[in-house]
């Protein structure tokens, strides 16, 4: 027998409790004092709609473009050998290790009118920074580590042999690709963009530079919580961060929920 | 379908997967690959699909080089070692995907393949399992599932990478007697690829036995097992005792008993008469004779394995260095003579003897 | 010697291959986009760090208040790691050597800072601590200062640094069994012994690994002390606060100087990384195996 369960045990649950349960169950407890009515009215005020819209909607672009890329990324680092491969392979991570702020300051810098490739979207009439656009291209940059890093894996995974199978069955490579490869990483694929989704809604660092953070029109709801913090509108921060985190569990939830589906269809994977 | 192998080879980085092989295989013949690991088998088989493209040599399909189609254009039906099954696929969508993705023009309605996937998994007897995911399925349940999509484009050879290597014993039979039989109604051309030469003597029409790249011995169950061409083949087949012994004008001495120098292929020059040979002699080629008759060489028992019709005993013998492993019937093991410890003549009622090149 | 340049007949490719055009298009596609898009923001803060100079930017870097937000950030991740591996450690030895109920539950627990915005992970602080909260008085009266001093700053770097070190050990030490520590007690090992002989050099390499990335993350995390820090200068900023303050106030190549820094730690974790999944992958949980 195996010594040391119930210490070890106990300090985790004690340490969860205080440094994590606790303190998220203050949040809801803080919420729930509110009542509903107030709850209500705040979460149905037009900026909090608005800013908690805005987080969502471009969060969604965002991880809807790391899909395209993030797969064609890993395909390019799983399937084929070039130099620099290592290098770039990576590089995929450093949105996960450049902090956030650092992150936020360079692209703002890159896409602001003057900016390196700002200059060049100012040129066709397109403004990147300090509009929503900007809000996208930072939360790109956020979610793509997300899908590579999921879908990587499973590519990984794929047997050599199911793909001559294909091939020996008469189908061309497209084919291959189409009707086997991407469907049997389609679930993988589903995770990434879910993660990317679900880790953009509650971004801050990297958004709140380029943002412009005009009310109603490009202020996110991690900045609205701060400035509700700052009128000590405590009430207002409180249910701005319930919403977001209700949208955060229901995603979490779908996400298990898939990998769950998804090992009772296909087995492990 | 008539398949001829010219002189193909494979070469793999620098390494030789394939050296020269040149073989014929008869419209629906069942011939099995047999081979160790890395002895090639697998690279031919793969040739012949079109998975691998040879390094240089022809093969031809009922006369034809079929060297410059790909895969897909061999129309060859292909059963993985892992099976390969489509995961993320229904059984019914796996043996329809050959149909689902012909062109157009030459694709057959949806009716159509629904009815003829469905016809195949009941020739498979998988008929009611169409909507379970492969996953679902046990491993013997798999591999007819990959047979049934590999029958789906109507191949015109079957083509069988180790068909039984990853299921139990009993499952392997079963397939075995179960294949043998769908190959007898189909008529159509077999390869499959075994390092278990059970499998192939048992089920093949003919055996291909391949030793590092090249082909030692092709031929009936009978001939390889019975006559075996080269060293390989002898050591390779059955359970042999190896003996060194040395060659005198063609005749070497083995427990006791001359045989003459088995006539192999050497390739070049004439086979050596004189000096250091091997020899083999399967355990069921050694006499075990009790102290009355006095001929062979004296041995001493130093283990029995009582088990099955026929008895395994194993010898100490007087001059040799390693024991020597016999089969003798039941009865005479019951007469009560063969006890551990037991002195006894042993002799080589036949063996295989070949000049030992280095 | 002719067989090794000989090659298939023209037209044929091996069946499980794209053509040579559509590879090189997909690979320049990949390295193109991955180069615009994390490359060269990276490229530009160097490039903004130095804009003025050498000079400028070490000037920028040697400033009283950049110094003391570079020693709070190392006070911060000196506090907050250490104990997230303590963590990390007892949390995986009771899930992967034991088994109960609520296992499962426990383990998505541990995740769940993962999925809470870092804004209301400094919250959760505020409202706990804040003045509005129920503990205030009685912390105003033990002049104990939490939010808006060092304590805070370490609780939401916890908070979001929590789940780090806990997840790389849990899924290796699961797959890895109980039979070494079984083995080691067997021969009359303590508990302790076999958790320093045999468990402990058993994950060595995902604990170095968990930590690398706990680390990273609690030296460049943002959103919750910001919410925790009240941005007093030379006193609560860390240096991802210290670098919005410089930005905000125009002061671009001080900014740009700290981001610099931070930048090139990031690039250490991401150096320091990649060799441990190369050359320790097995020893990783099976995530991160190359």
């Amino acid at each position: 027998m195996i010594p040391g369960f119930g210490i070890s045990l106990g300090f985790t649950i004690v340490y969860l409790g205080l440094i994590v349960l606790i303190p998220l169950a203050g949040l809801v407890l803080r919420s729930a004092g509110l009542g509903w009515s107030e709850l209500y009215r705040i979460a149905t005020d037009l900026r909090t709609v608005n800013a908690i819209w805005l987080s969502v909607w471009t969060a969604f672009i965002a991880a809807i473009i790391n899909v395209p890329f993030g797969v064609l990324v890993a395909w390019v680092m799983v399937r084929y050998r070039f130099p620099g491969r290592r290098l770039l392979d990576a590089a995929v991570d450093l949105p996960f290790a450049l902090p956030t702020a650092v992150a936020g300051i360079a692209l703002t810098a890159l896409y602001a009118p003057n900016g390196w490739v700002g200059a060049y979207l100012e040129e066709w009439g397109i403004k990147a920074a300090y509009t929503p656009l900007g809000i996208v291209i930072a939360l790109t940059f956020i979610g793509l580590p997300f899908v590579v890093r999921t879908v990587q894996p499973l590519m990984e995974d794929i047997d050599k042999e199911v793909e001559e199978a294909a091939a020996t069955l008469g189908a061309g490579r497209f084919q291959t690709v189409r009707r086997v490869i991407l469907p049997s990483i389609l679930p993988a694929v589903i995770t990434g963009f879910a993660l990317a989704f679900a880790r953009a809604i509650g971004e801050y660092g990297s958004v709140v530079f380029i943002a412009g953070n005009i009310p109603y029109v490009s202020e996110i709801a991690p900045l609205l919580i701060i400035i509700r913090l700052e009128e000590y509108n405590y009430a207002g921060a409180t249910t701005v961060a319930t919403l977001m985190l209700m949208i955060s569990f229901a995603l979490l939830i779908s996400i298990n929920w898939i990998q769950a589906m998804t090992r009772r269809r296909y087995g492990n994977g | 379908m008539r398949i001829s192998i010219k002189n193909v080879t494979k070469q793999f980085d620098r390494f030789p997967a394939l050296g020269g092989v040149s073989l014929e295989i008869g419209s629906g013949e069942l011939v099995a690959l047999l081979g160790p690991s890395g002895s090639g088998k697998t690279t031919l088989l793969r040739s012949i699909a079109g998975l691998e493209h040879p390094s240089s040599g022809q093969i031809l399909f009922d006369g034809e080089d079929v060297s410059n189609l790909s895969v897909g254009q061999r129309r060859i039906g292909f059963a993985f070692q892992s099976y390969a099954l489509f995961r993320h696929m229904t059984v019914l969508n796996n043996v329809a995907f050959g149909l689902k993705v012909r062109p157009r023009k030459n694709r057959p309605s949806r009716a159509e393949i629904r009815k003829r996937a469905t016809e195949l998994l009941d020739l498979v007897q998988l008929g009611g399992l169409e909507e379970r995911f492969p996953s679902q399925l046990s491993g013997g349940q798999r591999q007819r599932v990959a047979l049934a999509r590999a029958l789906a484009i109507e191949p015109r050879v079957l083509l069988l990478d180790e068909p039984f290597g990853a299921l139990d014993a009993k499952v392997r039979k079963e397939l075995r007697r179960w294949l043998r039989q769908l190959h007898d109604r189909l008529g159509l051309t077999t390869i499959f690829v075994t390092h278990d030469q059970e499998e192939a003597l048992e089920l093949a029409d003919r055996v291909v036995v391949m030793n590092k790249g090249e082909i030692e011995q092709a031929g009936t169950p009978v001939e390889v097992y019975d006559d075996p061409a080269t060293a390989f083949v002898s050591e390779f087949l059955g359970t042999v005792n190896t003996f060194q012994t040395t060659l005198n004008d063609g005749i070497a001495e083995v427990l006791g008993t001359e045989f003459p120098v088995a006539d192999a292929d050497v390739g070049e020059g004439p086979q050596r008469r004189h000096g250091p040979a091997i020899a083999y002699v399967r355990t069921h080629e050694i006499e075990l004779l009790s102290r009355e008759h006095a001929v062979g060489i004296p041995a001493i028992v130093r283990a029995v394995f009582p088990f099955g019709g026929a008895i395994r005993v194993e010898l100490a013998v007087e001059g040799y260095d390693m024991p020597i492993q016999v089969e003798v019937p039941r009865a005479f093991f019951e007469a009560g003579e063969v006890r551990v410890n037991s002195g006894l003549f042993v002799r080589a009622t036949n063996a295989r003897v070949f000049p030992q090149y280095n | 010697m002719a067989n090794v340049f000989s090659r298939a007949p023209i037209g044929l490719r091996s069946a499980v291959n794209e053509g040579a055009i559509t590879r090189v298009s997909l690979i320049l596609t990949a390295v193109v986009f991955l180069a615009l898009f994390l490359i060269m923001p990276l490229v530009l803060v160097f490039v903004e760090a130095f804009r003025q100079g050498v000079g400028a930017y070490l000037d920028a870097l040697k400033e009283p208040d950049a110094l003391s937000a570079m020693r709070l950030t190392v006070t911060v991740a000196v506090i907050a790691v250490p104990l997230n591996v303590l963590f990390g450690l007892a949390a995986s030895w009771a899930i992967a050597k034991f088994q109960f109920r609520g296992k499962n539950l426990l383990i998505s627990l541990i995740d769940l800072p993962f999925s809470v915005s870092p804004v209301i992970s400094g919250l959760v602080w505020v409202l706990l601590f804040g003045s509005h909260a129920a503990l205030s008085p009685w912390l105003q009266a033990h002049d104990i200062q939490i939010l808006f001093a060092l304590p805070g700053l370490v609780l939401a770097t916890m908070f979001v640094t929590f789940p780090f070190v806990a997840r790389e050990l849990i899924p290796l030490m699961q797959e890895q069994g109980t039979t070494d520590e079984e083995a080691a007690l067997s021969l009359g090992a303590s508990g302790l012994q076999t958790f320093w002989h045999v468990t402990l050099p058993n994950v060595r390499w995902a604990l170095v690994y968990g930590v690398l990335l706990c680390t990273a993350r609690a030296i460049g995390e943002f959103g919750a002390v910001s919410v925790v820090s009240g941005h007093i200068r030379g006193k609560t900023n860390t240096m991802p606060l210290h670098v919005e303050i410089l930005y905000n106030e125009y002061s671009f190549v001080g900014a740009f100087a700290v981001a610099s820094v931070l930048a090139l730690l990031a690039l250490v974790t991401l150096g320091i990384k990649s060799i441990l999944e190369w050359r320790y992958g097995n020893q990783l949980a099976s995530g991160h195996r190359h």
